[in-house]
């Protein structure tokens, strides 16, 4: 131990192999630039690209990149109705589908923490929805909803309830579409609240037992403002995947009925891929990535803090 | 002399058969010359392999057939065409797609390659031709299949004498084929009844309808309401390149006014959907229908006790007229090639052997070859009669939707308002109003029409 404390920080920084004359600062950036290459190709230059495409004309099927058109495509789908409309079905479905996972995810967790045998089994199966891809998930999802078929429909009748058109009724597209979600993302949230449940000091809870404290106490003084840190980092994480919504409507609904379920990637696609107007599909995608930037600004900006102080304090 | 003339056809044609079978056998798998081919997966992949066979036997060609799913055909295809990759040397358009491909120089025109080989030109069934091959004057290739639409019917409903009797009871007018939409209407009303009553003199086990449709989120509902609009004397286009707004909303008002008579799976299926209502005994008659569909259709008769189908044109003698059509792409290295491939697949032989195959053929001379209107085939071709008297009776009929270079744009599009009305979502009126505005925006004001 008095050895290994003893040997220089920049031997044990640096491999014996190295160049003596590398820099820790070079060796640095030697180290990085694999993933700045990755970073670069596949991330920054189509991000360059689609920027230079939002300010020209570019219909794919007239040919290559066209004039430069200013901010004319900004303002064509800024005044654009069935975008907005789209924004508004993203963050409807965002919102429900994101506070019923949190609020599901937690109890299952706490009901599984508090469980006295077959835990393993339970985190395993609850695995199964997230081991699968959502084009394949939700093709079954599709089957169970079938109005003729489907099997929901069919225990529905046996118990003589009524047997909604889940995918085909306007009404209800959008939240059989978060009912799936639910489905699939709610596991999510129970394992990485479990793991922070099982991962919490025994101390305070014994000493607030002793004190007599009540559950609701307990959970208010103590788990929740422990479990923050996690729970805030799940609930981002969900956010910006729902607000990415696209999988689930592809295979579900293809945005209808009519545009009920069109949410902002599916319109993005069917703008760029169905239309081949790349410059308004581009647009959007840059404002997408502004408001998903700005967005994640904010919500993570307390934990960035908190990461922040941590690094300063160790 | 009549014999020896015989005898030397006979012997003509076995030294040509021997030259082309020797040629083919003298030709190594390193000199085939290598096209591809992108076309629908499931759409007689089988049969398609087979007819590939046969062309590879006769030419030193090795054609890669790649099976894309019908909704990612076009994206895939424009985006290579646009790159110029050459990945296609033949691509498979849809009818709305051609006008598209052709305005922008993403396919090559056929016109010379066809010169000398009129005969099998003409052999397309003309209405077809006119609609999935001409543009501005030229060919653009072949169609190998068509889905032209009619109607198809349960027959053993129409035949029963309890209903005829009820049926003329309640309108006054014998059960029989619909020869107007009005009829249609009455028929699909007719027949939609609830768990508990009788159809044929027999209880009902579950809901029976009156009509199936294709109103999910997929374009065959504009499909099956062109024929209707057709019917009115208007099209989806005006000469004008505008979307005729009160021609749209009556044709959709009186597509709402069937939905109550679907099922409620009709806002969510497409063709196939209404082929396992059919099969599973739960709907009487199709609206507008794809006739290739008649192999699946018969099928009913299998699986429903006491089902006899029938086949017929669709009300007023109008109906979808589609086909996929073969062209070759500008950017094919092998262009002689794919046109070889374009002229044998679309030809008489390959398209004989397609049709046995349970195909529906675009050629007059299979559709009207007697071996397909036996007994036999009625199961695989029941169709062909029908399909020949549709495009009798549409001769000379073109769509401006099929004339304009943004027709494939619109065709991807259209769907969207109608099915919404469908739905229930917005009225008839607010789908043609959104329909109008959206291919304003789709070409940028009224659309150019190329016939």
């Amino acid at each position: 131990m008095s050895q290994s404390m003893s040997i220089p920080a920049s031997q044990t920084r640096r491999p014996a192999t190295m160049s003596a004359g590398m820099s820790d600062r070079w060796f640095s950036i030697l180290l990085i630039t694999p993933a700045m290459v990755v970073i670069l190709v596949f991330a920054l230059l189509p991000l360059a690209y689609a920027l230079d495409v939002s300010f020209r004309f570019a219909d794919l099927t007239r040919g290559r990149l066209g004039d430069f058109v200013g901010l004319d495509n900004y303002r064509i789908v800024l005044a654009d109705e069935a975008f907005w409309k789209s924004v508004g079905v993203t963050l409807q479905f965002t919102v429900s589908a994101v506070v019923l996972e949190m609020v599901l995810g937690i109890a299952i967790a706490f009901l599984i923490n508090g469980a006295t045998a077959g835990k393993g089994i339970i985190r395993s199966l609850m695995v199964l929805p997230l081991a699968t891809s959502a084009a394949v998930t939700g093709l079954f999802w599709r089957y169970l909803y079938d109005t003729q078929f489907g099997l929901i429909n069919y225990f529905l009748g046996l118990l003589h309830l009524p047997q909604p058109n889940w995918l085909g009724d306007y009404t209800i597209a959008l939240w059989s579409v978060v009912l799936f979600d639910v489905w699939q993302w709610t596991p999510f949230v129970a394992l990485i609240a479990l793991a922070g449940l099982q991962a919490l000091p025994k101390e305070p809870f014994e000493a607030a037992e002793l004190d007599g404290a009540s559950t609701f106490r307990v959970l208010r003084t103590l788990t929740f403002p422990m479990l923050k840190p996690v729970l805030f980092l799940v609930l981002v994480l969900r956010t910006i995947d729902s607000v990415r919504l696209y999988d689930a409507v592809a295979v579900l609904t293809r945005g209808g009925p009519g545009t009920t379920t069109e949410s902002m990637t599916f319109y993005l696609y069917r703008t760029g891929l169905k239309l081949f107007r790349m410059d308004y599909a581009s647009t959007m995608a840059v404002f997408f990535l502004y408001a998903m930037l700005v967005a994640s600004l904010f919500a993570l900006a307390p934990l960035l803090k908190q990461f922040s102080t941590r690094a300063s304090e160790g | 002399m009549k014999q020896i003339l015989i005898a030397g056809a006979v012997a003509s044609t076995a030294l040509v058969a021997t030259v082309g079978a020797a040629s083919a056998q003298a030709c190594n798998d390193a000199d085939r010359v290598p096209i591809t081919w992108s076309t629908i997966a499931g759409f007689y992949t089988d049969a398609m392999a087979k007819l590939v066979s046969g062309f590879e036997a006769k030419n030193c060609v090795k054609v890669n057939v790649v099976n894309i799913d019908n909704s990612q055909l076009y994206n895939k295809q424009v985006i290579e065409m646009v790159g110029q990759t050459g990945a296609y040397d033949v691509v498979t358009l849809e009818t709305s797609e051609k006008a598209e491909f052709a305005e922008n120089g993403f396919i090559l025109p056929m016109t010379d390659y066809f010169a000398d080989k009129k005969a099998q030109l003409d052999d397309v069934a003309p209405t077809l031709a006119a609609l999935t091959t001409q543009y501005k004057g030229d060919v653009w290739g072949l169609p190998y299949y068509t889905y032209t639409a009619g109607y198809i019917y349960r027959a053993d409903l129409f035949d029963d004498p309890t209903e005829q009797a009820a049926f003329k009871a309640k309108y006054g007018y014998d059960l029989a084929v619909p020869t107007t939409w009005a009829q249609h209407r009455d028929i699909a009303e007719f027949f939609t009844r609830k768990k508990g009553d009788k159809l044929k003199g027999e209880e009902l086990t579950k809901d029976f309808y009156g009509v199936g449709l294709m109103a999910g989120p997929f374009p065959e509902i504009q499909d099956e309401m062109s024929g209707v609009l057709w019917s009115q004397g208007a099209d989806w286009l005006t000469d004008d390149g505008k979307v005729p707004v009160d021609a749209v909303e009556k044709a959709m008002d009186d597509y709402l006014k069937l939905v109550k008579f679907a099922p409620p799976a009709a806002l969510t299926v497409t063709y196939d959907g209404v082929m396992n209502q059919m099969k599973d005994g739960q709907i009487a008659q199709t609206y507008s229908f794809f006739l290739d569909q008649w192999p699946n259709a018969v099928t009913t008769e299998q699986s429903v006790p006491g089902a006899r189908m029938g086949v017929a044109e669709a009300p007023e003698k109008k109906a979808y007229i589609g086909g996929f059509l073969l062209a070759v792409s500008a950017s094919s290295t092998h262009p002689k090639e794919a046109m070889d491939f374009v002229a044998y697949i679309g030809g008489h032989d390959a398209q004989m052997e397609f049709a046995k195959a349970g195909g529906t053929s675009t050629l007059m001379s299979v559709l009207s070859d007697p071996q397909f209107a036996t007994p036999e085939s009625r199961a695989k071709t029941g169709h062909f009669a029908t399909l020949l008297k549709i495009f009798d009776d549409m001769k000379g009929f073109r769509s401006n939707l099929f004339d304009t270079p943004f027709g494939a744009k619109i065709y991807n599009t259209m769907q969207i308002p109608l099915q919404a009305a469908a739905a229930g979502q917005i009225t008839a009126r607010q789908a043609a109003e959104q329909l109008a505005s959206d291919v304003e925006k789709i070409c940028g004001g009224p659309c150019p029409i190329g016939k």
